[in-house]
């Protein structure tokens, strides 16, 4: 019993990480109607930024991590300047691939800025676990989940309750719309992209604390996709929740349906949660019901 | 828009691929080289040309898709990849001959990417690329995943070379004919499919699903028909790959692999069969330079290391691809037709 609780709460908390980088998308589709492939590629230059500032140049913690944020918003300003600020109200196809290609570049660039070598992340989070009776909690998933929960609720109610926040939403809502109701499209969309590059570099942070950081992290930018896909692309709230569920099944179905079967449907099964999800119900379970069928 | 003097006086000179006596004798130029290439050139090229040939057939396959049908596509890699594994598995395991093998691995990409297709008919936009995306990563986990003596698993597949009439296909050049035969049936059926009455539908169904639906065309049908085109070219070529190899493995069809599929479409000019071709021949002929300067310019500047060819390569593709779409999303066939059409309003601008 306690094994099955142990599987469950870690399920979850990894389930809140991809939450926390899920959020990444959905705050740059809700803020610019841009679905950002890229995402994971934030993730490892934030990681590669932060690890830059403390182990490289050997900052303190209270001014290396502050000052990785403040670069990682400059870059998400960068990437919309020179990029989307160019494309606002073009077709889906061109956002989805020029995502596709800043996918492909930002790994070209983080491997001539900062070489393939496996570089050790520093340490930010003490590596002595959690225990609640028997149940072992890695102390950085524990403290992440705290901060995601926080984080996105937080979001949340920027998002539905204040002004800007709505204003936000009705650029993701329609770019043509928002501009006729004097919203500008652009600064929403360059906001998009600081929260989001930031918010990226948050989930590095959790993420990579006392491992390693190298341009493969980016994988888990793919493994949130789930997450968000389950959530919807427009709940920030629901991607909690999402997140949560997400994870419980993966941890089960790794710790008890893979050594039944052999190999790694653990780490598959959320892709084929995003394909029923995709069969069945598009909008995810908080989504806008604007999903066009034909 | 045609040179002065040059009028249809019927809709089958209409609609002719051919319009003057000098296009066709380009034709048949371009086609005596392409046939004689092999003799010319060393055994590099031949090898550099082969694979922009297989690459034709699965990016003018992209294109229909795409390009024509409206339908993103970013599992194309995976499409070849399941013609290439139905080719070895029945060349290797069953004893076809190539000239069945190929086809009926064009066929069994097909049904794979059909049942992508059906996803298609429901949804759109990123929903249908996540779509795609999750057919790359189904068809790595299948394949890995399935028993080893159906699929080989993660140590790939490998298949005898190619016979015909007891010639065997082995050497460069032979395979190189093999998959020019292949490329030529395969791009003259594409232009035959985009403009008989199947290509009008995709294209009326990629400018407007709902007009086109308003106007009596199946708009499910010409979707599902879209990817079933798209990913038959796409088996093919990955049947001509798995002759050309002679190993399939998995790796080899990766979503990095798709990803320069669209690059060529999206560089060559999306919706038209030529574009395609002028994208492939681009994006290879820049590819294979970077490949082949980059150990010498290693050794020029050796501080920046042996992955900055992948690394530069990779910087070259994103931005080709983000540059298109922001400055030139027609690609480079529309610059083309710009200019064809002021040489040939010269001196007049009308």
């Amino acid at each position: 019993m306690s094994e099955f609780l142990n599987y469950t709460i870690n399920g979850a908390l990894i389930g809140l990480l991809y939450a926390l980088i899920a959020m990444g998308f959905i705050v740059i589709y809700r803020a610019s109607k841009v679905f950002n492939f890229a995402q994971g590629e934030l993730v490892v230059f934030g990681g590669f930024v932060v690890w830059w500032m403390i182990t490289s140049i050997g900052l303190p913690y209270w001014i290396g991590i502050p000052l990785a944020f403040v670069a990682a918003a400059l870059f998400g300003f960068a990437i919309e300047r020179i990029f989307f600020s160019r494309l606002v109200g073009e077709s889906v196809f061109a956002m989805v691939m020029v995502t596709i290609g800043l996918l492909i570049l930002l790994r070209g660039l983080i491997l001539v800025l900062f070489g393939p070598q496996v570089r050790p992340f520093p340490i930010i989070f003490p590596l002595q676990p959690v225990i609640i009776g028997d149940i072992l909690i890695p102390r950085s998933l524990f403290i992440g989940g705290m901060i995601t929960i926080v984080v996105g609720l937080g979001l949340s109610w920027f998002f539905n309750r204040t002004r800007p926040g709505l204003r936000m939403t009705a650029v993701a809502e329609d770019h043509q719309v928002a501009v006729s109701m004097g919203i500008s499209v652009k600064r929403s969309v360059a906001f998009a992209w600081i929260l989001g590059s930031v918010l990226s570099t948050l989930g590095a942070i959790i993420f990579l604390s006392g491992k390693s950081v190298s341009f493969l992290a980016s994988e888990i930018g793919l493994a949130a996709l789930p997450v968000a896909l389950l959530a919807g692309f427009e709940s920030i709230a629901g991607v909690l929740l999402a997140g949560i569920i997400v994870g419980i099944i993966q941890g089960l179905v790794m710790a008890y349906v893979d050594p039944v079967i052999g190999g790694s449907v653990g780490n598959v099964f959320p892709f084929i949660i995003m394909l029923v999800i995709l069969f069945i119900r598009p909008t995810g379970m908080f989504g806008w019901k604007m999903v066009e069928r034909v | 828009m045609d040179p002065a003097g040059v009028f249809a006086t019927s809709f089958a000179r209409d609609q002719s691929l051919i319009r003057t006596r000098k296009q066709l004798i380009c034709l048949i130029l371009f086609m005596v080289l392409l046939a004689v290439l092999p003799l010319l050139v060393g055994p590099r090229l031949v090898a550099v040309a082969t694979s922009a040939l297989i690459t034709v057939v699965v990016t003018v396959g992209l294109q229909i898709c795409t390009g024509y049908g409206g339908q993103i596509n970013l599992g194309q890699a995976a499409f070849m990849g399941s013609g290439a594994y139905a080719t070895a598995v029945l060349a290797s395991k069953f004893g076809f001959p190539f000239w069945a093998a190929i086809p009926l691995g064009g066929c069994a990409a097909a049904a794979f990417g059909f049942i992508f297709g059906l996803s298609a008919v429901r949804i759109k936009g990123f929903y249908l690329v996540l779509t795609t995306i999750a057919a790359q990563s189904l068809f790595h986990f299948l394949v890995l995943n399935l028993p080893q003596s159906w699929l080989g698993g993660s140590n790939g597949l490998s298949l005898e070379p190619a016979q015909l009439f007891g010639y065997v296909i082995d050497t460069d050049r032979s395979i190189y004919y093999l998959c020019l035969v292949f490329a030529v049936v395969m791009v003259a059926g594409a232009f035959g499919i985009a403009r008989s009455r199947h290509g009008r539908d995709f294209v009326a169904v990629r400018d407007d699903d709902v007009a086109s639906g308003m106007m009596g065309i199946d708009v499910v049908r010409t979707k599902a028909m879209a990817f079933l085109v798209g990913s038959f070219y796409a088996g093919i070529g990955g049947g001509l790959w798995a002759y050309y190899v002679r190993f399939v493995a998995v790796d080899q069809f990766t979503l990095f692999h798709s990803i320069w599929f669209v690059a060529m479409v999206i560089v060559g000019g999306i919706g038209s069969i030529t574009g395609a071709l002028i994208g492939v021949v681009v994006i290879l002929s820049i590819r294979e330079s970077f490949i082949s300067l980059g150990p010498t310019f290693v050794q020029v500047v050796p501080w920046l290391g042996g992955d900055v060819v992948f690394a530069t390569l990779n910087i070259f593709l994103g931005g080709v691809i983000a540059a298109f779409l922001i400055f030139e999303p027609r690609g480079l066939m529309h610059r083309w037709s710009i200019i064809k059409r002021s040489y040939r309003l010269w001196p007049f601008s009308y």
